[in-house]
């Protein structure tokens, strides 16, 4: 498809990148030279210098020609008029990015009136995902499939597991109803088979209802509650909306904001809610907010130094769940060895909802794929799709079925009801699927299954 | 820098020459000439060296800026190198050096030759001899971006250290394809060629070895007397028109195509290409036409032959310029200085060169009268990026400094002014004849080893606008 990336932030960046890796057609508008020298270097795409809210940037991008058109600068505005622009000059579909508070309200009339056919708001992106991560915090990141049927959740293997180095075709005996989808191993990724075993020290990913994985981590000897309390460091957008998520969840809220004005804001918008004004990376000040009994400490500050500092401070503190928000560092392996698994970056979780929902718009041949999704900090690939009548792998057994290496066709869900497949079971028409493969295997699901028709 | 990664992708490249030779010995076994063992010969020989070369893969492929350089540096002298193995092995050029020359020649679309009777050779290699111009006009690293599909995002570098121009850019968002279609436009473009000198007359073999030398804007014909050989007016005309259109910019064709006629009509390049043609064709024509009997018309089409060979770097001749009156000769010169248009097959300094030197000459004056003015250098209503300019006129100095250089070396040999220097001018940017000794009707022969080397290597570095071998004699590049 022919993308048009506007905006060549970290966002947008990011976004070039899978894109252009997944075999689209990527144009990048930007009026900075220095960004898109860089891009322009390093990716296989198109760089137009520009305004991307100039009718002529657009013409220059071939706007007309264009499937998907992306505004993604950190201007709210420019963004809708991007976005307005592109469509009116022939783009098929627009996304925005608009993250501003103000515009949330009246947000379903503008996009309507603008014609923007996706909104992604960034804060409010990952506000979500923490609220997961704060539903389940034995997990270090979840994603749920099929509306909510599905969960898949990644954890680390502790020494102390019962589950390590029994081969998993055993394994699914003590646990049929979970189905381990995907494993990194000393930064690889791996599509486990029946005789794969599990080591202290990697994470995995268990898939299943909510129901049985829950079951699984009791039966392991985790703890299952969920988070009672949660201190917030840093009143920011994600800071709102996180408030506004989790209201309904039963959970004691703390912030703690430094600033008296947006203390003062917050404390006015927010019911049921307390907010601290005072520096919430100093450690007298947790203290004091009673941080060893709290169940969840969540660092939010615009500083990535900072949120690491007192999320580690945290972590030693004995805090159940330590989330940790980070914008520029890329060190993963860094954050992981100090303890905090759970990381948290607006920027990537924006570039990831795009990214599903493109790779969603290009992929849907003869079965409708809804959902994709990136793992392991996208080495693996998770597909939700539909089965239709009249596919070729329809009704054969799976070990008859010609899968390709690398592939793992993780959770049926038939007539409401989870099914994790064996060799004997089989894809009926109607079922949704739900298959993790390593992420450039599959470019459209008919590669899943090469070659079925050969048997008959 | 990535020793390996370079010899990696250098012998990819060998691959394909290998492959390449399979047209001029299909040639040689349909005409029956001796020299198909020749062919055998080298193609094993090629692909051997380029098989081995492909089996170092190595564990990094991240291909930086300078890995980039090297690889169409050193790419093109093993080009050069092997591509000169067929007149080796057939015997017709018996010296190793003369060999190189002449493939080089060919591949740098630079027509200038050591030969002195070119009939006598078999038609298999003077096919070869043409292809290579053809193969050599877009760029051997750009076929090979076309042929081989993953090269990674990086390979832009390959195809901006080899396609001419100031600041070469893609035509569509992925380098693959932007080669595949600057290739499809140029098959396309030959083929209406074929066909048209068909339709003059000409035999196949003729067309097809004319096509060639129009087409990569290399000047190599199968005639002792190049296209004057015909005597034709129609193939002179056609030629004429063809070598200026391969002249310009290709990213301009497939705007067409695109039906973007806009980006076609307001591209200054391409006007100021064309202004320039026009004007030196009348000059020349006004002044020559004394010579031949004051036919202003017959005058007429021997200068715009003369000014599309020479401006295009091509280098076919209708008639010996060398007998024009000293002013033809030296607006043929400095025709040869501007060369073609960015993007195209031709060589020389390159049309917008001239025209970003030219307007940051004149904002250079205005800050000598405005010395706090503030100004920016314009082209195709875009400010032109402070770095492009700088490295433009980098790019004059070393292409001045490199002919003087040069120059002095060759004129140790005792020749003529006129000899020495327009020689080097002639390779450099890839012409082919020059005047005096060198001219229309003469050759390369009579120089020595010495030169012929430095005229070889002139021709690849002109070719390649100059960095990428200079980079090579950079001892900081091949430092881990």
């Amino acid at each position: 498809m022919n993308i048009i990336i506007v905006g060549d932030g970290k966002v947008g960046y990011t976004l070039a990148e899978y894109l252009s890796k997944d075999g689209h057609d990527v144009t990048i508008v930007d009026k900075n030279e220095q960004a898109l020298a860089k891009a322009r270097d390093t990716l296989d795409v198109m760089c137009v210098l520009g305004n991307g809210a100039n009718v002529r940037s657009l013409l220059e991008a071939g706007v007309e020609n264009s499937d998907i058109v992306i505004a993604a600068t950190t201007n709210d505005e420019l963004n809708m008029v991007c976005c307005l622009a592109a469509k009116q000059l022939g783009a098929k579909y627009t996304i925005a990015r608009i993250r501003d508070p103000e515009y949330t309200e009246g947000l379903t009339m503008l996009q309507k009136k603008l014609d923007i056919d996706q909104v992604i708001n960034p804060e409010r992106a990952t506000a979500q995902e923490i609220s997961r991560l704060l539903r389940f915090p034995f997990a270090i990141n979840i994603e749920s499939f099929a509306h909510g049927r599905v969960e898949m959740v990644e954890f680390r293997a502790d020494p102390s597991d019962p589950i390590l180095n029994i081969p998993l075709s055993k394994l699914h005996g003590h646990y049929p109803r979970v189905q381990f989808t995907a494993v990194q191993r000393d930064g690889q990724a791996i599509i486990p088979d029946g005789s794969f075993e599990i080591h202290a020290g990697d994470r995995v990913y268990a898939s299943g209802d909510r129901e049985a994985v829950t079951d699984f981590f009791k039966n392991m000897g985790k703890n299952v509650n969920r988070v009672r309390s949660a201190i917030l460091v840093g009143g920011g957008h994600i800071s709102f909306y996180l408030a506004k998520i989790i209201a309904g969840m039963g959970i004691r809220l703390t912030i703690i904001e430094i600033k008296p004005d947006k203390c003062v804001r917050l404390a006015d918008q927010l019911d049921g809610v307390t907010v601290i004004c005072a520096d919430g990376t100093d450690q007298e000040v947790l203290d004091s907010e009673n941080l060893r009994q709290t169940g969840a400490l969540i660092c939010l500050t615009d500083r990535d130094e900072e949120n690491l500092i007192t999320g580690m401070y945290g972590v030693r503190q004995g805090v159940r769940k330590v989330v940790v928000k980070v914008n520029r560092l890329k060190a993963n392996d860094l954050i992981e060895n100090m303890g905090i698994d759970s990381v948290v970056s607006p920027k990537l979780t924006t570039a990831n909802v795009i990214l599903r929902s493109v790779r969603a718009r290009s992929q849907s041949q003869s079965s409708v794929i809804e959902k994709v999704y990136g793992m392991l900090n996208g080495a693996v690939e998770a597909y939700e799709f539909t089965a239709l009548e009249g596919a070729d792998y329809l009704n054969i057994p799976l070990s008859r079925l010609h899968i390709k290496k690398g592939v793992l066709v993780s959770v049926l869900v038939r007539e409401r009801k989870n099914i994790i497949p064996f060799g004997s079971d089989h894809i009926e028409a109607g079922d949704t699927v739900i298959l993790t493969a390593k992420a450039g295997t599959v470019v459209n699901l008919e590669d899943a299954f090469a070659r079925t028709e050969t048997k008959r | 820098m990535n020793k390996r990664l370079v010899l990696y992708l250098t012998g990819y490249v060998l691959l394909i020459e290998s492959a390449l030779m399979t047209l001029p010995l299909a040639v040689s076994l349909l005409y029956g000439g001796e020299d198909h063992m020749a062919f055998l010969i080298s193609m094993a020989f090629t692909a051997a060296i380029g098989f081995a070369l492909v089996r170092l893969r190595p564990q990094n492929e991240v291909l930086r800026a300078r890995e980039g350089f090297a690889v169409v540096a050193i790419s093109w002298i093993a080009v050069s190198f092997f591509g000169g193995l067929p007149f080796f092995f057939s015997g017709w050029v018996p010296n190793l050096v003369d060999c190189m020359f002449e493939s080089a020649s060919g591949f740098t679309t630079t027509g200038a030759t050591i030969l002195t009777d070119i009939e006598a050779l078999p038609k298999g290699l003077l096919f070869w001899r043409s292809f290579t111009h053809w193969a050599g006009g877009m760029g051997v690293l750009v076929l090979s971006l076309a042929l081989i599909p993953k090269m990674g995002a990086r390979s832009v570098y390959l195809m901006r250290a080899e396609s001419p121009g100031p600041a070469p850019d893609k035509l569509v968002p992925r380098v693959g394809k932007t080669a595949k279609i600057l290739y499809e436009l140029y098959i396309a473009l030959s083929v209406l060629l074929v066909i048209a000198l068909l339709l003059c007359g000409m035999n196949l073999y003729d067309a097809l070895i004319h096509t060639f030398g129009a087409a990569g804007t290399g000047g190599f014909s199968n005639y002792t007397a190049s296209i004057g050989h015909f005597e034709n007016p129609a193939i002179e005309i056609i030629l004429a028109i063809a070598m200026a259109l391969f002249g310009i910019n290709f990213a301009l064709y497939y705007y067409i195509l695109q039906r973007n006629w806009k980006a076609v009509l307001h591209n200054s390049e391409m006007r100021l290409y064309c202004s320039i043609i026009l004007l030196s064709t009348l000059i020349i024509a006004w002044n020559i036409a004394g010579l031949y009997g004051g036919n202003f018309l017959h005058a007429l089409r021997l200068a715009f032959f003369q000014v599309s060979s020479i401006i295009t770097t091509t280098g076919y001749a209708t008639a010996d310029f060398n007998l024009w009156p000293q002013l033809s000769r030296m607006l043929l010169v400095a025709l040869m200085f501007i060369g073609g248009c960015a993007g195209s097959t031709g060589g020389g300094l390159k049309v917008v060169r001239v025209q970003i030197l030219v307007r940051s000459l004149m904002r250079d004056i205005r800050r000598t009268v405005h010395p706090k003015g503030v100004s920016t250098v314009k082209l195709d209503g875009h400010s032109v990026d402070e770095g492009i300019i700088s490295g433009v006129q980098g790019f004059f100095f070393a292409y001045m400094f490199l002919l003087v250089l040069c120059s002095l070396i060759v004129s140790l040999d005792g020749f003529s002014f006129e000899t020495s220097v327009t020689s080097v001018i002639a390779t450099l940017s890839n012409v082919g004849p020059g005047l005096d000794l060198v001219g229309p009707v003469g050759s390369f022969a009579m120089f020595s080893p010495r030169s012929k080397i430095v005229l070889t290597l002139c021709m690849i570095i002109g070719r390649l606008e100059i960095f990428p071998i200079l980079m090579l004699l950079s001892p900081s590049a091949w430092r881990k």
